[in-house]
Parts: C-alpha cells; structure tokens; sequence
C-alpha cells in the first residue's frame, strides 16, 4: 500500500467515525433546564415546598444526564419528563407563593386605609 | 381445623399472582389526582385537571402494557405532579381573586372616603357661604346703621346751625343749649306767648322736630325781681307755656320737660336793666342722644 493509499484510508476512517458520532442522539434537556432556570429566577429557593421540587428536578436531570451517558437513552429520556415536572411544579408553587402574599399586602392595605378613616364603611372582606 | 382443597389453593394463588402489585407512584398519583378532582382545582383550574387526568390515564396505560417497568414508574409520578400542579394553581387562582377582592375593597373605601370628604368640603363650603352672607349682611346692617346715625348727625348740625340764627346757642355736657330772651317770648310778670314770640318759637319748635327723638328739658328763668316764691312759680309757668307750645307743633310732649328755675341761676348781673333782661329768658337744652335714649 502506498503511502498516498495510506492517506486516503485514514482520512475515510475519521469521516466514518464522525459519522458514526453525529449520529448519536443528543439529550434534549432545554426544557427542563429552562423550566430549573425560570423557577430559580422565581425565587422557589426561598420557598419551602418550591424549594423540595427545584432540587428534585436539579437531581433528575443529573440522572436523566448519567443515564444518557450509560447508554440508556430511553431511560434518560423518560427521567427528564420527572425533571420537567418537578421544575413546573416548583414554578408554580413560587408564584402561589408570591400572589399569597400580595393578596395579604392588598387586604392589609385596605384595613389599614379603614383603620385610619372614620369614614370608611363596611368590614374587611 | 377446616381443610381448603388443593384447588382452591392453587386458584387463589393464581389470582395473588395474576394481579400485579400498584407501584407507589402510580398509587400517589391515584391518590393525588382524587384529591385535586374533588377540590378547588375542579371549579377553577378544570383544564389543568384535565390535563392531570389524562397524565394519569397514560400512567394506567403504561401499568397495563408493563406494571413495573420504568416508564410506567416515570410517568405516574408526572401524573402525580400534574395533580399538584392543578392543585397549586387552584391555590394561585383563588389568591389572585383574593386579591383583586381586597384591591376593589380598597377602591371602594377610597370612592367612599372621597365622597365623604366631597360631601363634606360642599357642606363646609355651604357653611361658609353662609357664614360670609349672614356677615355681609351684619355688615350692610352695620352700613345702614352708620349711614343712619351721620345721617342723624348731620341733622343735628344743620338744626344747630337754624337756630343759631333764630336764639342763642351753646354745646353744654347736658346738651345743645337754646336760649331765648324772656322779653322776646312774654310780656312782663306773664306767661302767655306774645304773637311774635309765637311766630319765632314756631321756628325753633320746626327746626326741633328734625330731631325729635331727643328728648328736650324746658327751663324757665327769671330776674331777682319780685319774692323767690313768685319767680319759681312764675319761670314754672313759662316753661309750661314754651312745652304746650311745642307739643301743639308736633313734638312729642312725653319727651319734654319743662322746669322752673326761677331767679337761682343768673347769666349776668341783676343790678342793670341789660343784667336782668338776660336773666329772663327760657332755655331748651336738647339732650344727647345717648341720654335720651337711657
């Protein structure tokens, strides 16, 4: 085999194996990482049950990832749809959280403005 | 002891061993998704419920075809955060209706605080305006009474003045003092007008009824001539003459008083003709107003 044959040979070997590579299905995590990502910016850490949730769906991710490395892609796959539900749920409960407390700034609010004016009527709702 | 037969034995075990074990994940989706369909989430979040009903649903799929394999694990414990998550937006919901109950309360008390203090500032202004019509009243009063008492005053100088030409005249503390000579008005040792007296006391007694809200004190004079007795009761007598006089021109005889003085209070002396016929005399003293009024 001559050199120039030689040549040609490995440079068809790298395609191959780049073919081979691209041809590997990668984890979709965008949206439960997006979901994580909105929940943090929620801020479900401070939120107690939001808080159980966005590590839960911290540590499926980390799984769903390990087990996409192990070559279990249906398994990792499956795991991320409990990463995306946890994060929605932690989500969720950030925002309950933050229209509880506004609902209670808005009803002391408006004891407050009858508290201090003899002429309001009516009681608190 | 009772015996079971073999058979019945071996069919139970079939049936233990034909009905597959609920995982724990579908059981707490189960369990979950009950709970959220029987409460709020049911009324106000029904598409998220329904949405965890048919999470649910593949999960019992999922059991079916394979009831330990980890896709069916997997997806009844998304099943089971699709109830909480109704759940939880159940719970968002009724807060934001809370909310908006409190923000229309607010804006409520603010619209009834604001008419009251509207209805209160008109009132105040009513008040006001009142206040300020009733003192603008007081004040033209006030205008109308000052008017009236220069109006007055004026009267009493342009009077003074008339009769300065027609007697002698004099400010005293006890009033406008009008003198008029004995000999003018009476003829001597009576107290009958004379003709021209009358005529020159009608003068006087017109001027007068310019002011006749004030009160006037008739005093009548005489010389050292004659007893003391005879000089009152004569100077008395005058004095009356003068009052029924005025009282025929029209000035009201209740505000007059007539007064005999007699000889006790000379202007001059009494040794000369001049002396005397000064002393005779009748005097009008038109009291003050404030005194008249006491």
């Amino acid at each position: 085999m001559s050199h120039h044959l030689r040549n040609t040979v490995a440079l068809l070997a790298i395609c191959a194996g780049l073919a081979g590579c691209a041809s590997k299905t990668a984890l979709k995590t965008d949206s439960s990482t997006a979901a994580i990502r909105t929940a943090e910016e929620l801020g479900a850490p401070q939120v107690a049950q939001a808080s159980l949730h966005l590590q839960l769906a911290k540590e499926e991710l980390e799984a769903a990832t390990a087990l996409h490395e192990d070559g279990k892609k249906e398994e990792a796959t499956s795991m991320l749809l409990r990463a995306e539900a946890d994060a929605e749920l932690a989500i969720a409960l950030s925002r309950a959280d933050a229209e509880r407390t506004e609902a209670e700034n808005a009803m002391e609010r408006v004891r407050t403005l009858r508290a201090q004016n003899p002429y309001s009527t009516g009681g608190d709702k | 002891m009772k015996l079971y037969s073999p058979s019945a034995l071996v069919l139970a075990a079939l049936l233990v061993g034909c009905a597959p074990k609920v995982p724990m994940e579908l059981a707490n989706a189960r369990s979950t998704y009950h709970r959220a369909s029987n409460g709020p989430a049911k009324t106000l979040v029904p598409a998220e419920l329904h949405k965890a009903g048919e999470a649910l649903e593949q999960a019992e799929v999922a059991f079916k075809d394979d009831p330990k394999g980890y896709h069916t694990l997997d997806l009844a414990y998304v099943a089971q955060r699709k109830a909480e998550l109704a759940e939880t937006l159940a719970i968002h919901a009724s807060e934001s209706g809370r909310m908006a109950d409190a923000n229309a309360s607010y804006q409520s008390t603010q619209d009834s605080i604001m008419l009251r203090t509207r209805s209160d500032l008109a009132t105040s202004q009513t008040d006001l305006a009142a206040s300020q019509s009733a003192g603008a009243v007081t004040s033209a009063q006030l205008a109308v009474s000052e008017e009236a008492r220069l109006l007055a005053d004026q009267r009493a100088r342009d009077a003074m003045e008339a009769l300065a030409k027609l007697a002698a005249v004099k400010e005293e503390a006890r009033g406008m003092v009008i003198t008029l000579s004995g000999s003018v008005l009476f003829a001597s040792d009576e107290s009958t007008l004379l003709p021209a007296a009358q005529t020159r006391l009608a003068q006087v007694a017109d001027t007068l009824l310019t002011t006749k809200e004030r009160s006037l004190l008739i005093e009548g004079h005489t010389d050292s001539q004659g007893s003391d007795e005879h000089n009152m009761a004569l100077s008395q007598r005058r004095a009356d003459a003068v009052r029924a006089f005025l009282g025929q021109r029209g000035y009201d005889t209740a505000r007059i008083r007539a007064v005999g003085v007699g000889e006790g209070r000379p202007v001059a002396e009494n040794e000369s003709p001049e002396g005397r016929a000064n002393n005779r005399r009748v005097e009008i003293v038109v009291e003050p107003a404030a005194k008249a009024e006491r």
